[in-house]
Order: structure tokens, then sequence, then C-alpha cells
């Protein structure tokens, strides 16, 4: 019974999440449940009233938080099981929900399951996303949709050699958001667009899975459909964004219906070899389709204030075939060594048509069919060895090779007379090895006491991009302290990647440390504490264009980010009646140290960059929660949880919000 | 030390050389550990009892901790039982995956990241004390994760993120606990740990559909180096999970001509001389392109 107790407390000093105030997440005991016929039926339900005061930015509070008022469904719990394992139609029904009657975060799981003959898993959940986003697009990319996903895995037979698997998801996207486009010619202005977002994706999956030999063959076949049919339009002359100049919208309309599937297939087969080895290999293979139709007509005033109108229809398909190769090997020459080898090969070709004909005040130049190529081959190998010398001692190194093809074409056809000459279809192609080594030690001096140190390094020859990995290091440590109801661990981690050639050059460090701890003394009292440092530079280099027409080159694009983050909860427990619960969440980036948003000029003279240099805001959220147990199945929760969001440039977004609520809970 | 080598004896024999007539069947067990026995029914791994057509040692409590025969003449004891608190982890994993290496998930288990760094099974599920509906673990999966992972918990309290400490979103929805095959997008067999979408793309596109394409004009970043190269996919103090305040240096730092860079090997392309960027109206690049991961019209993204 002891080491029941002490499994108990170890199992309760894991670090909290700052989750909401609410739902409540105090215990509510270990109740039997009720016992009907063969089977057991535990339940419990949680409903009350949040409400919410916002001052301030309450785009960015919906942004970022976006609990709102109303009677809801906090959470629920149902437990059907059978007694003896030999239900009638079924063994075990679990269904569990939190959010239910409109809070933004809404999510419903549900399991039944016949021992032996079925499982069936659903997933249900519900998202609303808004977001103003002001500093993209300067708020014109608002969104306020509601994704809605679920998924159905229905297993047949999943204890035997022979499983058959059917499975069904879907996902839906809706609501109103806004979008930008930039009409009539390249130095035109932009305008701010309605779009309705309807996104609609189902997938079917359908497979099974056979042990023979040993070896288990699993084999999946799904099939997705994807469809947006976003309407956007414009009902009213619009100025633009620069209503000083000579552009002017007078109407639009845009329909892009855009269809496509994607079927895949995966094989994997894979076995655990006993005491000496284990092998498992996969292939996939996902043959994605899009067609699409772009039909848009806009009119009004071009830079120069001439009436012009202008007409786009394109259409084509796009297709992506992807397949992918894994195979690993692991050996376990003696008990303490693990070697693996593992190959992978991916392979990706996009390949994309589109006949455009574009119109403008009725005239049609010559149509375009681009053709567009772009194909990836990875080719990777890795080795890793794991050798556990003692049981307080444990090395672990590997290295890892990949070699990434990029093969591209971007060209397309003309049409006119006399015929242009045929394009230049010729691929451009380039590699990239990169080549890594790993090392790492796992020293445990003391049963409770566990340190971890590794390293990475890598070296890639060619990387795609400015800021890709080439000369890069990470290291880090660990150490974790567990005794009984106490827990203790620190980190530090450092990752340096510098991607430097003749003409620029970039350089990015990440450093982190925290520390966390928890301790549960005793049945009455807990606390968990954690702090945590990260430190951002980037610096890499810019090119651009200044009035008039004046290139600057040789400046830098500097980051710097220091997030000092913290968070506290304690749970207290008074005669085994009352539950209180406090916690503290403290985010803080105070960037570079500077007064000013445009701070002084390093690496760049525009204003712009400066002032992109650093962000500095501060998000931070108090809670308490208290619950009071009104009978042996009813208890009365309530709960304040405050947010202030603050930004130490400009503040246009800050706001300070206070939450709260009101609640029964009920189990039995 | 002597009843810690008397256990790894165990595991070694149990159940290969543990005669039929070393169990004794959970019936047995249950007279002593009445509180685990009270519960058991609720537990996935009562179905080898139910089953009823299980060899003694994969039914019920033997199945677990081995021939109860010496425990139970010994009147208790952990050394003559196979108990998980005395196991090392590497015999943990083993005992567990005596039958629990039948999922394709958990196929490369042995050379994951956590089994290098000794978590195993124990180290998350909790067999008879489990608080969670499903999958036995030992606390709400969040705050399991969160233990060993501090770093991830702060990019999580941060203002902007996907909703994991609200509930809504899981760990695993996007990573695998029990080791992944390797990463289809980067290099370096990272990033580690990762679900896959469909079969073998960024687990991103399971919500964000619509990113997905396949597009005429993919934008390659978003292929070759994945989302994160401009997103922060745990947490960011930036709108969009971006990594930048600002979207403009976000896209500058690649499109700035230097090297051989970029899909054309001659650098990624820098806004021409029309994008003044000393004009706000230029340092707002999605304003104008819109349809930045990718677009089936325009190969600017700018429709």
């Amino acid at each position: 019974m002891k080491t029941t107790i002490s499994i108990s407390l170890l199992v309760a000093a894991a670090a909290w999440a700052q989750r909401p105030v609410a739902p409540t997440n105090e215990p509510k005991g270990n109740p039997r449940g009720d016992n009907v016929a063969d089977y057991n039926i535990l339940q419990s339900f949680e409903t009350g009233y949040r409400w919410r005061t916002v001052g301030g930015n309450g785009d960015m509070y919906r942004s970022t938080v976006n609990y709102g008022d109303g009677i809801r469904l906090l959470s629920s719990s149902l437990s059907v099981q059978s007694r003896e394992g030999h239900g009638g139609l079924f063994d075990q029904i679990l269904l569990n929900t939190q959010g239910l009657g409109n809070d933004p975060y809404q999510s419903a799981t549900l399991r039944i399951e016949k021992n032996r003959l079925y499982r069936y898993d659903l997933m249900w959940r519900s998202t609303d996303y808004f977001n103003p986003a002001l500093t993209i697009s300067n708020g014109e990319h608002l969104m306020d949709t509601t994704l809605h996903t679920q998924d159905h895995d229905f297993t047949v037979f999943p204890q035997s050699n022979l499983k058959l698997f059917l499975g069904y998801s879907r996902n839906l996207q809706n609501g109103p958001a806004l979008s930008t486009t930039q009409l009539f010619d390249a130095r035109g202005d932009e305008y701010p667009l309605f779009a309705n977002i309807r996104r609609e994706q189902n997938e079917f999956r359908l497979g099974g899975e056979l042990r023979v030999l040993g070896f288990r063959l699993n084999v999946l076949r799904g099939w997705q459909d994807f469809k947006e049919d976003t309407p956007t339009n414009l009902t009213s002359p619009e100025q633009g964004n620069n209503p000083s100049d000579l552009n002017a919208l007078i109407s639009f309309r845009r329909n892009e219906p855009y269809h496509g599937t994607s079927p895949y297939w995966r094989v994997a087969l894979f076995r655990e070899g006993k005491r000496y080895w284990a092998m498992n290999g996969r292939f996939t293979y996902v043959a994605g389709n899009r067609a699409f139709v772009f039909d848009e007509f806009s009119s009004g005033a071009n830079r120069i204030g001439a009436l012009v109108n202008h007409q786009v229809a394109v259409f084509g398909d796009a297709r992506r075939p992807a397949a992918t190769g894994n195979l690993t090997f692991s050996l376990f020459p003696t008990s303490g060594i693990t070697i693996t080898n593992q190959t992978s090969v991916n392979n990706i070709r996009m390949v994309g048509d589109s006949f455009l004909s574009q119109y403008d005040l009725g005239t049609a130049p010559s149509p375009v069919i681009p053709f567009t190529y772009l194909g990836i081959r990875t080719v990777a190998n890795s080795t890793d060895i794991n050798v556990r010398l003692s049981p307080w001692f444990a090395l672990y190194a590997g290295y890892h090779y990949s070699d990434r093809h990029i093969a591209s074409i971007e060209g397309q056809e003309n049409f006119g007379s006399p015929a242009p000459a045929p394009p230049d279809n010729t691929p451009i192609e380039q590699s990239n090895q990169l080549k890594a080594g790993t090392l790492g030690f796992r020293i445990k001096p003391v049963k409770p006491l566990t340190i971890n140190l590794d390293a990475e390094i890598g070296r890639a020859n060619r990387p795609i991009y400015p800021i890709s990995e080439r000369d890069y290091q990470a290291f880090r440590a660990r150490v974790e302290y567990r005794q009984k109801s106490f827990r203790a661990s620190a980190y530090a981690r450092s990752d340096y990647n510098t991607n430097s050639i003749s003409l620029t050059s970039f350089a990015s460090q990440s450093r982190q440390y925290g520390v966390d701890a928890s301790w549960v003394p005793s049945e009455w009292f807990s606390i968990d504490a954690g702090y945590a440092k990260l430190h951002l530079f980037t610096l890499g280099g810019i090119d651009y264009f200044v009035a008039p027409a004046q290139e600057v080159k040789g400046e830098s694009s500097l980051y710097v980010s220091n997030i000092h983050t913290a968070n506290l909860g304690m749970r207290f427990s008074i005669l085994k009646r009352v539950d209180l619960y406090l916690g503290y969440s403290h985010v803080q980036d105070v960037g570079d140290g500077r007064a000013t948003p445009f701070g002084p000029a390093r690496y760049t003279a525009l204003p712009a960059f400066q002032a992109a240099q650093t962000f500095p805001l501060r998000f931070e959220s108090p809670q308490a929660r208290v619950s009071l147990s009104l009978s042996r199945k009813v208890r009365w929760n309530a709960g304040y949880q405050y947010y202030g969001y603050n930004e130490q440039f400009g503040g246009i977004q800050d706001y300070r919000a206070h939450t709260g609520y009101s609640s029964i809970s009920w189990s039995f | 030390m002597r009843s810690l080598r008397a256990v790894f004896v165990l595991v070694a024999l149990a159940p290969a050389g543990a005669l039929a007539a070393d169990y004794v069947g959970s019936d047995v067990c249950k007279a002593c550990h009445p509180d685990v026995w009270a519960t058991f029914y609720r537990n996935p791994h009562y179905k080898s009892i139910a089953s009823g057509r299980e060899t003694p040692e994969n039914t019920g409590c033997e199945s677990c901790h081995g021939p109860g025969k010496a425990h139970v003449e010994a009147r208790g004891g952990k050394a003559t039982i196979v108990a998980f608190s005395e196991l090392s982890p590497p015999k943990t994993l083993d005992a567990c995956l005596r039958c629990h290496s039948q999922t394709l998930s958990r196929a490369n288990i042995r050379r994951s990241v956590h089994t290098q760094e000794d978590v195993v099974c124990s180290s998350c599920h909790s067999i008879h004390k489990s608080p969670a509906p499903k999958f036995l673990l030992a606390k709400n999966q969040t705050d399991l994760c969160y233990t060993c992972h501090g770093s991830v918990r702060a990019q999580f309290a941060m203002p902007f993120k996907h909703r994991v400490n609200e509930g809504v979103v899981k760990c695993t929805d996007c990573h695998n606990p029990h080791g992944a095959f390797a990463a289809t997008w980067r290099m370096a067999a990272r990033p580690r740990m990762m679900e896959q979408a469909q079969a073998n793309e960024e687990p991103c596109l399971n919500c964000h559909a619509d990113k997905r394409g396949p597009f005429v004009y993919e934008h390659a970043s978003v292929r070759i180096e994945g989302c994160e190269t401009c997103h922060s996919p745990h947490g960011s103090m930036n709108a969009r999970l971006l990594r930048r305040p600002t979207v403009f240096v976000t896209c500058l730092q690649c499109h700035n001509g230097a090297g051989n860079f970029g899909r054309r090997a001659d650098g990624v392309p820098a806004p021409d001389a029309t994008h003044n960027m000393a004009d706000p109206k230029y340092q707002n690049c999605t304003t104008c392109h819109p349809r930045i991961h990718g677009s089936n019209s325009d190969n600017y993204f700018r429709r």
C-alpha cells in the first residue's frame, strides 16, 4: 500500500500545464460507480456559467484567449465498463467532452469497444479562430473562422492476428475573412476584399494488418478529397490602402473553385525479433492532384487615373506524387547495446500547368501556359548506437548522412504570331549533403538523479536557403532529480547556426535555460513552479531598394528576443472538503533592452528594419479557483483568471481581461 | 543488490523458462492485492483474463509480473516477483514490448529518443493508478509531456499558440512519443518523433488542409524545409505563430538575392526596384502576395 501511495505521489509530481481556470481540474475522488446489470457506470459532468470583461483591444483578446460569456457544459465524462469482460454488444464505452455549449475550444472523444471483436474511436473538435493580425497586412487578413474536425476509426478484431481498419476524417473550415488584392499593375494599389471561407476535406481509410511468421504486415489505403469554393467580392467602390493616389476599384468579383483528391498507400512490415534484433520497413505513396478554375473581373481606375477593366481566367491542375521508403534494422548484441541503422528515401515531384488568359479593356494579350516542376529527392542514412555500460552510465552516439537533390523548372509556353521560340525547360539541379554527428551521455550516479549531456554537430555543403542549416551545433544538458513526491529539473540548450557565403551571411543563436520543480508533500498541499529563459539572436543579410530606386546592399536584418517565462501553481485541500488552486503564468520578452522602437541604428539605416529588430511585450495570467465539496457527489466550483497583454512600444493591441466562472460538478 | 539480480533473472526467464506450475492465476493475487483487483476490470489488461483463451504466462497479473508461485510461497516480497519499480528501464521496455510491439505506431520505439534517454513505458503510463480515460496515462497527457519538456511548456504559455493548454489540441496530434519514422521534410532525420499526415507529410496539414496543395506554383520553402521555416509550431510571441513580429523581415531574410541559394540556384529573388522599402506600402509583403503558401494562378502568389 505504501508503494501505491508513493507511486501516486510520483505521478502527481509532474509539471502542470497552466490550463484555463475552467473546467475544474480538482480531483473528484475515486468513485466506484454504480453497477447496472453486468456493467459498472461512472459519470461526471460540470456545468456552469462563464463570464468575461475585456478592456482595451478586444480583437487581440479574441486572438489569444477568446473565452466568452454563457452557460457551458464545461466537461463531462462517462464510463460504462463490463465487469467480467463479457458484455453484450460492448464491453466498454468511454465518452469525454469539454467546452460544449459555445466555448471556443470544444472537443469530445468516444470509445466503444467489444473485447476481441471491435473497437471504435471518435475524436471531434471545434475550434474558433479569430485573428486580425494587425502586424500582418495591416489587419486586412482578418480571419473569424471555425474549424470542425472529426476522426472516426473502427478496428475489427483488434486483438487478433488479422485486424481490419476502417476510418473516416472530416475537416470543415467556415467563416468570414478578409483578403487583399493588388491591382491594376505592379505599382497599383492594394484593396481589402471580403472572403467567405468554405473549405471541406474528407478522408476515407481502409486497411488491415496480418501477422505472418512473426512479421506484421500493415497495409493502409486512403482517399482524401479536398474542395474549396471561397467566393471573394467587393460590392462597393474602394479607394484602396493609399487614398491619395489615383487608383480606385469600382467592382470586383472572384470565383476560384478548387478541388482534388490525394489517394495514398502505406505498406509497412515490422517485427520485434525477440532478443537480438528488430526491423521495420515502410513504403508510402501519395498522389496529390488538384484541379482549379480561377475567374476574376475587376474594374476601376489605374495609377494614372484611366478607367480600366481587367479579367483573368485560369484553369489547369497541379500534381504532387510523393513516395517514401524507410528501412530500419536494430541489433541488440547484448542487453546493454542497441545499434540502429535507418535508411530513408523520399521523392516528391511537383508538376503543374495552368492555362492563363488575361483581358485588359477587352483586349486579350497572348495567353500563356506556365509550366513548373519541382522535384525533391532525399536519401538519408543514420546509424545510432546506445551503450549502457553500467546501470549508472550510458553512452549514445550517431552519424547521420542526408543527400538532397533538387531539380527545378520554371518555364512557360507562349503563343502568338509569329510563334515565339520554344521555352528552355532544362531543369536547374542542385544537391546538398548534410553530415551530422551526435554524442551523448546519460549518467545516473544515484537512483533519483539523472544527468543527460548531448551534442549534435552538422555540416551542409549547399543549403537551399540563407537561413537553412549549414554549420550548426546544438548542445544540451539536463539534470533531473526525482525522490518520491519531489521532482526538480534544470536544462540548458544552445543551437547555433552559421550560413555564410561571400555576399551575405546568416547567423542564428538560440539559448534556452530553465528550471522547474514540483513537490507533493501531502494530500492537502502541492506546488509546481518553473522558470525558462529563451534567448534568440539572428542576423541575416538583406538587399532592398529605397527611393529613388536606390539599391541598398550590405545591411543586415537583426532580431533579438529575450523571453522570460515563469509559472507557479499551488493546490491546497482543506479538510478534504475545499480545494483551492492558485496559479500564475508570466511571459515577458524584454527585447534587446532598448527604450524606443527605433533604438540604435545597428546593422541598418532604415527605420522600418530598426523597429523590426525586437518586439518586447508582456503576457501574464494569474488565476484562482475554489472547489467546495457539497456532498459525496456534488461540488461547487468558482474561479477567476486575469489576462494581461501589454506591448512595450505602441500598445495599440494591449488588453486586460477579467474572466471567471461558477459551476456545479456532479460525479457518481 | 542480490535481490535486484534475482529480479533480472526472473525477467530473463519469464515467461519462456517458467513452468506452467509456477503460475498461480490472478485469483490468488487478489487475496493480498484487493485494492488493485477492485478496479482491474476497467484496465485494458483485464482483457487477457476475460478472454479465457490465453496461456497462463499471458493472462492477468502474471502476464506482466511473471509466475507468482515463489512470490506466494514467500508471502510477498519484490525479490520473488517481477516488480516494475525495481526494473531497469530496458527491462521495463522488454516486459511491455512482449505484447505491445504489435502496433505500427510503436515500431520505432527501440531507437526513439525517449528510449535512448531511459524514458520508457512506466515513465508515462501508470498501469494500476491511471487517472486518464485512455491509454493508462499517468496523468493528463499535456502535464505528462511538460514534466520533461519545460521549454515547450514555456512556448505554450506565449500569447499565440496551438490550443494545447486549452485541451483541444494534444501533443500526440503532431508527435509520436513511441518513436517515428524519419521525417520526410528537412534533413538529418529531423525533426524527430513526428507523426505524419496522410502517409508522409507534415502533421500540420492534418488540420491546415488548405495549405497542402499541390499548387502549380509552390512556395518551395514550404515543401523543402517545412512550415517551421517561417512559423514556430508550439507557440510564439508573434501573430500567426510567425518567427518574426513583422512579415517583411521574415521574407527578406531569404529573399536577398545572395549566393546560389533558392530553387534557381542563383539567389532567392530580392524585391525589385519597384519595392521601395521606405514606403510602408511595401512593408507588408502578404498584402500583395496573399497566397504565400502556394498559388495556382500566379507565380508571385498575388492571387
